[in-house]
């Protein structure tokens, strides 16, 4: 193929990346989409979980043909202590809102769409660097090729190395990012649908906090796919570097608790996935778009973890076609200056499904108190066990009884002060 | 308790993962400056243990998931003795699950 001709060049075949070349090649827009890995998903890992509607803005009523695994119909929340657990459950009305997937099939597939729409899709690429002239991107370079556009929209994820390149972004933080493992389980349909309380194509979404983590900021997921269960964890970079506790240490944690094991027995691992994700939300940049180029997807923090929704394709699908319409509309101008892209930003913030990330732009320091992994769970379990053992030496009324669980634990002025914060938070 | 998902280690965890090896080295520590490093924190976040302390830091990037996260902890709160770029194009991690 040559690699000359073309008009904008997106890096990296994720749901950011395609998403930008599937809205630009339906205008008409000469697009290469560039991806790393053999195809597109491979190197990708999440925890388990797509937003409809952002797929449903693209493609109408084609969303329906993505590789679902299956509609979540359940949420859970489970607090846990060492021996034993609180949980609650959610059961919503329309399971559609959300599905399963593996990225493996299902960034494939949304990169397919783009192709089909006509942009060129090249496979096993690297981009290495842009080039730059007179501070303005000018085009990519990817190993000996040197290929020039009129703008590049770089979506090459979390450690985004165009978006440095290009001056928008300097090293992240250790407490800016998070590092995510997952087993994947096979298991049965049936015996996924008998343990979960599910009907058939129908799933489940659980997350898990307290002891999983040994200490650790961070909690655990599960997530059901048609025959196999994604258990994972999530830990703060920094929290587990300075704890000296081996990341990978709070899968087995995790996994050999009690509630956790009674979804996962029996099933066989069949892989093993990590990849790191940023916490800071859109502060990560310094801004998302210079001269020649825009930045979308986790590469510019677009994606949104409030505590008890955890977003990344929805968001990235978002930013993928703002960038883009960003990029159409300079095009009309032609005029790919800083001061022209600027426009992005306010896409940016108006559109109502991304507007959440700032709405939520303070949660990523609220779920820095490590209370929330430790104390609190332990707390909430052990006021269960009084609340509900009767041992024949006399109860207490659970007002008295949630005090004294308290005593010791954590003051009555941290308690009141993580409360108000928190309602202020979310 | 009932039967319990078999017990299975990390390595036999990550043999489960396809990797296609890179020629070109994109992980190389100066293992000199570890040698000062009171924190060695790129042992604790790589969830792959592509780090190991023997006397000296030892790495085999074979097993490397490239979350980068190893980068930005030494940089960060170790001796910054990692340079890391992600392996060539093609090469390296293949997740069909992710």
């Amino acid at each position: 193929m040559s690699l000359e001709g073309f008009e904008v060049a997106v890096v990296g075949a994720g749901p950011a990346g395609s998403a930008a070349a599937l809205t630009l090649a339906r205008e008409g827009v000469q697009v290469l989409l560039l991806e790393r890995g053999t195809f597109p998903g491979s190197k990708n890992v999440f925890g388990g979980r797509i937003y409809s509607y952002a797929l449903k803005r693209i493609l109408g009523d084609q969303w329906k043909d993505a590789p679902i695994e299956r509609f979540v119909r359940k949420e859970g929340i489970t607090f846990m202590t060492a021996d034993s657990s609180f949980s609650v459950e959610y059961e919503a009305r329309d399971p559609k809102g959300s599905f399963t997937a593996v990225r493996a099939k299902f960034d494939k597939w949304l990169a397919e769409q783009a192709e089909k729409a006509g942009a060129s899709l090249i496979t096993d690429s690297r981009v290495d660097d842009v080039i730059i002239e007179d501070g303005h991107v000018k085009g990519i370079i990817a190993g000996q090729d040197k290929i020039p556009t009129d703008a590049v929209i770089a979506c090459d994820g979390t450690t985004t190395s165009l978006a440095r390149k290009a001056g928008l972004a300097t090293m992240l933080e250790p407490e800016e990012v998070s590092m995510g493992m997952k087993d994947v389980i096979e298991l049965p349909a049936d015996k996924i649908e008998e343990r979960f309380g599910l009907d058939p194509e129908e799933g489940a979404a659980h997350v898990f906090v307290g002891e999983c983590s040994g200490g650790l900021r961070g909690g655990g997921f599960l997530y059901t796919n048609k025959d196999s269960l994604a258990l994972g964890m999530v830990v703060g970079a920094d929290d587990a570097s300075m704890k000296a506790i081996p990341s990978h240490t709070v899968m087995d944690r995790l996994r050999n608790h009690r509630k956790v094991q009674r979804f996962i027995r029996d099933g066989k691992t069949i892989e093993y996935d990590a990849h790191m994700i940023p916490e800071a939300g859109p502060k990560m940049l310094t801004r998302p778009y210079t001269g020649g180029m825009l930045v979308a997807g986790d590469a510019a923090g677009h994606l949104l973890n409030n505590g008890y929704t955890f977003r990344g394709v929805d968001m990235a699908i978002l930013s993928g076609v703002a960038a883009a319409q960003t990029i159409l509309e300079a095009r009309k101008r032609k005029d790919y200056s800083a001061q022209s892209l600027q426009a992005y930003e306010r896409k940016l913030r108006d559109e109502p499904a991304l507007k959440d990330m700032y709405i939520f732009s303070k949660v990523p320091r609220y779920l820095r108190n490590n209370r929330l992994y430790g104390v609190y769970p332990e707390l909430i379990c052990n006021a269960a066990e009084a609340i509900y053992s009767v041992d024949g030496n006399g109860k207490r009324k659970i007002y008295k009884e949630l005090r004294a669980q308290t005593k010791g634990k954590v003051s009555t002025i941290s308690l009141i002060r993580d409360l108000l914060a928190g309602a202020r938070t979310f | 308790m009932p039967e319990r998902q078999e017990e299975m280690s990390l390595d036999k965890r990550l043999a489960l993962v396809s990797f296609s090896k890179d020629p070109d080295p994109f992980i190389v520590v100066d293992t000199k400056l570890c040698q000062k490093c009171e924190t060695k924190p790129c042992l604790y976040i790589c969830p792959a243990q592509v780090y190991s302390w023997q006397d000296q830091l030892n790495y085999n990037t074979e097993g490397c998931m490239e979350t980068g996260a190893c980068l930005i902890v030494c940089h960060k709160l170790g001796a910054k003795a990692i340079s890391w770029k992600y392996p060539t194009g093609g090469k390296g991690v293949s997740f069909k699950l992710g």
